[in-house]
């Protein structure tokens, strides 16, 4: 694809736009998945049948407690405290619930951690800004359920695939049907979009979302505190010039590193939240390094071709202002044939690569009597 | 004498190869001109060269108060005031000079050659200003490794006449005049610069990299204890002068004193004060005395500092976007535009690219750049510095949006040519040196490079002898006052260094492999550039070709179609598309256009988008408000063309729910997948893009309705307009306009009372429509 001018960047068709439910294309995941889902249902059948129906009290007060002792306001729901929350019907309250599932935070295409540090910010914000209205704190409660220990309640909601949010309203009874379930666009914008969500179908008041900052307060005390003291030392040792910036090598390893780090595609990863590798769809063992098509590229892909693009020219470097001081002629010859088959090998790789991957039929044109 | 004749024969053919390099770069870009023909290429170009028509038609004071009506209906633009005048202006002027010279070309012929010809220039200013860093010999390989660089080609082929076609002349020549200014510390070239600024502000929007890179450098210079005053030349009056040309151009304005981007340069210009305060103290003081004064400056400095800084910070606070304009701002944290301004996000150009896109762009220099940086930190000079700082900042910035690609292009081109010289100069030395016959290993090198690298291997042959000719040269000039500085320079080695530098060789027989492998990389780049010239970036893009077994296709269904809107339309109509066509249309068809490329009112691309992604009925509605009577899409979907209206439809959604919520992506998407087929949503199936793109589509292919882009059936085959008719389809459908119904039907057909006492007015029927605006 050849990028220019201004217009509209055309959108891959049948791709997932954005980088929502991935789990739509990576169909190991859902098979994995799968499995653990049969055994849940299984557990289901047998622990519905022995359950009786605690009917205790209002679930409310418990949940309320539950969520002032948690640290970020989201509950960590189980089987049997869900159970006794749908004994009661119909509820004073919705309950989003976040399906998390612990052996899946390796997969990151999935994105289920930082979802779920997003959900709970959510839940945290929404009950910092409410903090002076109990009424509108008890409409809803924030839940975190994990697959491991609550497979119950999975299969209850019929979830087979991750990530997944509902939205459990007082009346609803089938929890396979009746709960709305937040759409993949809902969370693409994360927290702002799931607190709009929220919004939209709770009838409550999310209010800002509240990030915690990077550096604490005290923390920024600190540096201006440190950056004061170390101003006049370092006003003096600039002015007698012998700080790490004098030092040319500090320099010339940061611009090869930017270069390094910009021909690799890095910002194209971090933009795009690219995972390093993806597994194959034919053989889920196997690891998919490279990626067919110009639009798109994986994480180790592009380190692998900045790689080979930096080290051919330090290689050079090294021939044109190191080598040739060395008295030794045969280090010399030695470390220069070394250096320019690495180097052949290399531009020789990334050419059959960068081939391979556009599929651009690169050829020259010579007078037509040669042929 | 024999030196002087050496030298001299060394200048003239330093010359015609630079001439040679001109021709190259000027006939490397005609591949457009011969394969297709001689037309303004894609969009922004149609502008461009619409604006210079006007020009040469009504002379610069119209030009400078043109309100245009045909475009962005009804809110119109100021076209004096929001275009950066540079490129329409020199395109212009050499219209007039050639005329006035009594050659008669036309405006299109004129605006068809100036990229081309502006490369050619840009590539000697890529020569003088590696010279200044490295050398003749590194600036001649810079100048002809630039001459064909793809990524610069695909910006100025004939053609295309956009913006960056003079504006990376002006931005090499820029820094030229900038490093020029350092090492002769001048006032005539730091004036000169000045006025190279003033053209570059006057030529694109990207003057801001010169406005932040040059202070950027100043600013390293002075931490790193560079700090001389030839540095405070080259720099204040830049600033000052520069600052007040650049609010001469009514695009920039007050901008260049208001806005962010500028303020880098203002800080830099005070902390250049107080440092030049305390060298010139230090000079006239005794040690001890400055030690006492330096605690008194730098404390009186620093007070002054902080307060400006205050205020700045207090300034900047105080706007939302902190002052800085959504471009910038995604560069500096790249992923600010894909959360919040789709508009910016969705421009194909304004992408990060991956790594195949650096080797499509800048090839093999890929490969050199990381020894051009080591060569220019052995030894480090205020102009290496300079080139380092300007490879760093430009390879970050083309990593976060493809076009900027654009400038990384001559640093590239600069440090490659830097990093060639040094080699060939080490690996040539090397074989002259232990080779018996001395003059026929030169003839061996010379000969067996083919067209262009040889150009480099004479040239560095020579290079052995007059590597350090630019410092010769240098004392030499009148500036004897600045003599005692430039004794200062580092970068300066001595004729010792140089017989020193004789005897450091490498075996023979590796160096003439490596040599080879050198020489072969160079012809790599050459097929490289010439292919790409030639087949990747010399389309027009209005006029498509496609080669088959049955031969070549030609699709000139733009022009078709807006051939049919000039001649069958009335002159005042408007025509509704999505923005990419805007320009095209007011360009080729001399038609009033809704939105076009020109992004600057988002809320009014919004509307479009919606109306696009809008069910037909309240998609008339909006259109009607709006008094379009045309709609024109672009649909590929019969010859497989991928970058049709459908393709970018997801935008046109994204775009329009930003601003109409009612509009919401998911609607639109079948498990986050987007699809025309049977599994399509139903708002994707009912929306107007799908129904004008897709009417009569089945008729086609016999009923099966294939659609080739998206390799599959379409969803809904036989589609009924109730407000729309279609006018006319091109002939290979690419581009299908649609009339909007007029009111009196539908009304007719649903309120019968209403009929006998509206029938004749249907006019006043439709005033009351259009006060009927949903968007109210």
């Amino acid at each position: 694809m050849l990028f220019r001018y201004f217009i509209t960047f055309t959108v891959v068709y049948n791709l997932p736009c954005n980088t929502l439910s991935l789990i739509n294309l990576h169909n190991q995941q859902l098979n994995s998945l799968r499995l653990l889902y049969l055994m849940a249902t299984m557990a289901t059948t047998l622990t519905s049948s022995l359950s009786s129906t605690n009917s205790s009290t209002d679930p409310l007060s418990e949940l309320q407690s539950l969520r002032s002792a948690s640290d970020s306001a989201a509950i960590h729901l189980t089987d049997s405290l869900f159970r006794r929350i749908l004994s009661h019907h119909p509820r004073s309250f919705s309950l989003l619930i976040f399906f998390d599932a612990t052996q899946l935070h390796n997969k990151p295409e999935l994105q289920l951690q930082s979802l779920k540090s997003e959900f709970k910010l959510v839940a945290k914000s929404f009950f910092e800004n409410n903090q002076g209205n109990p009424d509108e704190l008890s409409k809803v409660f924030f839940g975190v359920i994990e697959f491991g220990e609550s497979q119950a309640t999975f299969a209850k909601f019929g979830v087979n695939s991750l990530p997944h949010i509902r939205l459990v309203g007082p009346t609803d009874k089938d929890m396979k049907s009746e709960p709305v379930k937040m759409d993949a666009g809902d969370f693409s914008r994360l927290a702002e979009s799931m607190a709009e969500f929220v919004e939209s179908r709770a009838n409550v008041v999310v209010g800002n979302i509240v990030r915690p900052p990077l550096v604490s307060k005290k923390q920024m005390g600190f540096i201006v505190l440190g950056v004061l003291i170390m101003l006049p030392f370092l006003i003096k040792r600039v002015i007698a010039g012998d700080t790490l910036l004098h030092d040319w090598k500090i320099w010339m390893s940061g611009a090869v590193f930017v270069y390094f780090f910009s021909v690799s595609g890095a910002m194209f990863n971090i933009i795009r939240k690219m995972p390093m590798v993806i597994p194959d769809r034919n053989d889920p063992n196997k690891l998919v390094f490279f990626y067919q098509g110009s639009g798109m590229q994986l994480g180790a892909e592009g380190f692998a071709v900045g790689f080979l693009y930096t080290i051919v020219g330090l290689f050079l470097a090294l021939m044109t202002h190191v080598l040739v001081r060395v008295r030794n002629v045969n280090a010399q010859r030695l470390v220069m044939i070394v250096a320019l088959f690495v180097s052949f090998l290399a531009v020789n790789r990334v050419v059959l690569l960068d081939n391979w991957k556009t599929g651009y039929g690169i050829h020259g044109y010579w007078p037509s009597s040669w042929n | 004498m024999v030196s002087t004749l050496r030298y001299a024969f060394g200048n003239v053919l330093c010359f015609f190869i630079l001439l040679l390099i001109g021709v190259l770069a000027f006939s490397i870009r005609l591949f457009s001109v011969i394969k297709y023909e001689s037309v303004i290429h894609e969009f922004d170009p149609y502008f461009n060269y619409r604006v210079t028509q006007f020009l040469t038609k009504n002379g610069i004071y119209d030009f400078w108060n043109w309100f245009d009506d045909r475009t962005w209906y009804p809110l119109g633009r100021v076209i004096g005031g929001t275009v950066y005048p540079g490129l329409t202006l020199t395109a212009g002027t050499l219209w007039w000079i050639l005329n006035s010279l009594n050659i008669p070309l036309s405006v299109e012929t004129v605006c068809v050659f100036t990229a081309p010809v502006f490369s050619a220039f840009a590539a000697w200013a890529t020569y003088f200003l590696t010279k200044e860093v490295k050398g003749t010999g590194a600036g001649l390989a810079a100048a002809a490794l630039l001459a064909m660089v793809p990524s610069y080609i695909s910006r100025s082929v004939a053609g295309s006449y956009d913006n960056e076609a003079v504006a990376i002349f002006a931005l090499i020549f820029t820094f030229y005049l900038y490093v020029k200014t350092l090492n002769t510390g001048s006032l005539f070239y730091a004036t000169l610069n000045a006025i190279a600024y003033f053209y570059m502000v006057c030529s694109w929007g990207g003057y801001t990299f010169i406005i932040n890179l040059i202070p950027m450098h100043a600013l390293l210079c002075i931490v790193t204890g560079r700090y001389s005053s030839r540095l405070y030349i080259a720099y204040c009056p830049l600033v000052v002068l520069g600052t007040l040309l650049a609010a001469l151009v009514p695009v920039v304005g007050f901008n260049a004193v208001l806005t962010s981007e500028h303020f880098a340069s203002f800080l830099v210009f005070i902390i250049i004060h107080v440092v030049a305060l305390a060298y010139y103290i230090k000079g006239i003081l005794s040690p001890k005395m400055f030690k006492v004064a330096v605690t008194f400056v730098v404390s009186v400095g620093l007070v002054v500092c902080c307060a400006v800084v205050a205020v700045l910070v207090a300034l900047v606070a105080s706007s939302p976007t902190k002052g800085w304009s959504g471009r910038s701002l995604s560069l500096l944290d790249p992923t600010y535009a894909s959360k919040y301004i789709p508009i910016i996000a969705s421009v194909s150009e304004h992408q990060p690219p991956t790594w195949p896109s650096y080797f499509m762009d800048i090839n093999v220099l890929a490969f050199l750049v990381p020894a051009g940086i080591v060569a220019c930190f052995l030894p480090l000079s205020d102009a290496s510095s300079f080139v380092i700082l300007y490879i760093v900042t430009s390879v970050y910035f083309s990593g976060v949006m493809v076009r900027l690609m654009l400038v990384l292009a001559p640093a590239a081109c600069i440090m490659s040519g830097i990093a060639l010289s040094e080699a060939f100069g080490v690996f040539t030395r090397s074989i002259i040196l232990q080779l018996p016959g001395v003059s026929e290993s030169q003839q061996i090198s010379a000969g067996d490079a083919g067209s262009e690298p040889s150009a480099d291997v004479i040239e560095n042959v020579l290079k052995t002898d007059k590597d350090d000719e630019p410092v010769k040269e240098r004392p030499s000039r009148k500036n004897k006052r600045k003599e005692k500085e430039n004794m200062e320079r580092p970068s300066k080695p001595s004729i010792k260094s140089r017989t020193e530098k004789r005897l450091l060789v490498l075996p023979l027989e590796t160096s003439i492999i490596a040599l080879f492998l050198l020489v072969l990389l160079g012809a790599f780049y050459v097929i490289h550039c010439v292919w790409a010239a030639a087949e990747a970036y010399s389309a027009p893009s209005i006029v498509l070709t496609s080669h088959t077994q049955d031969g070549l296709h030609v699709f000139d269904d733009f022009r078709e179609a807006y051939a049919w809107l000039s001649h069958n339309t009335d002159v005042d109509d408007k025509v509704a598309s999505w923005w990419d066509y805007g320009y095209q249309t007011t360009a080729m068809a001399n038609r009033t256009v809704i939105v076009d490329n020109n992004t600057w009112n988002n809320t009014h691309i919004a509307t479009v988008g919606t109306a696009m992604s809008s069910p037909e009925k309240a998609a008339w509605e909006i259109f009607n408000s709006l008094d379009v009577k045309y709609v024109l899409v672009v649909f590929g979907g019969l010859v497989g063309y991928p970058s049709d209206d459908i393709n970018k439809f997801l935008w046109m959604v994204r775009i329009g729910g930003g601003v109409f919520p009612h509009i919401k992506e998911p609607d639109y998407l079948r498990d986050g997948q987007y699809r025309i087929d049977s599994e399509a949503t139903p708002t994707m199936l009912n929306c107007l893009m799908y129904k004008l793109s897709y009417y009569r589509f089945v008729e086609t292919d016999g009923g099966k309705a294939f659609d080739r882009v998206r390799r599959t059936e379409i969803g809904k085959k036989y589609i009924k307009l109730t407000h729309f008719e279609e006018v006319f389809t091109t002939h290979h459908w690419m581009v299908r306009i649609y009339k909007l119904k007029p009111p009196r039907n539908r009304i007719r057909s649903k309120t019968k009372k209403s009929k006998s006492k509206s029938s004749s007015s249907a006019n006043r029927d439709r005033s009351v429509k259009r006060k009927k605006n949903p968007w109210h």
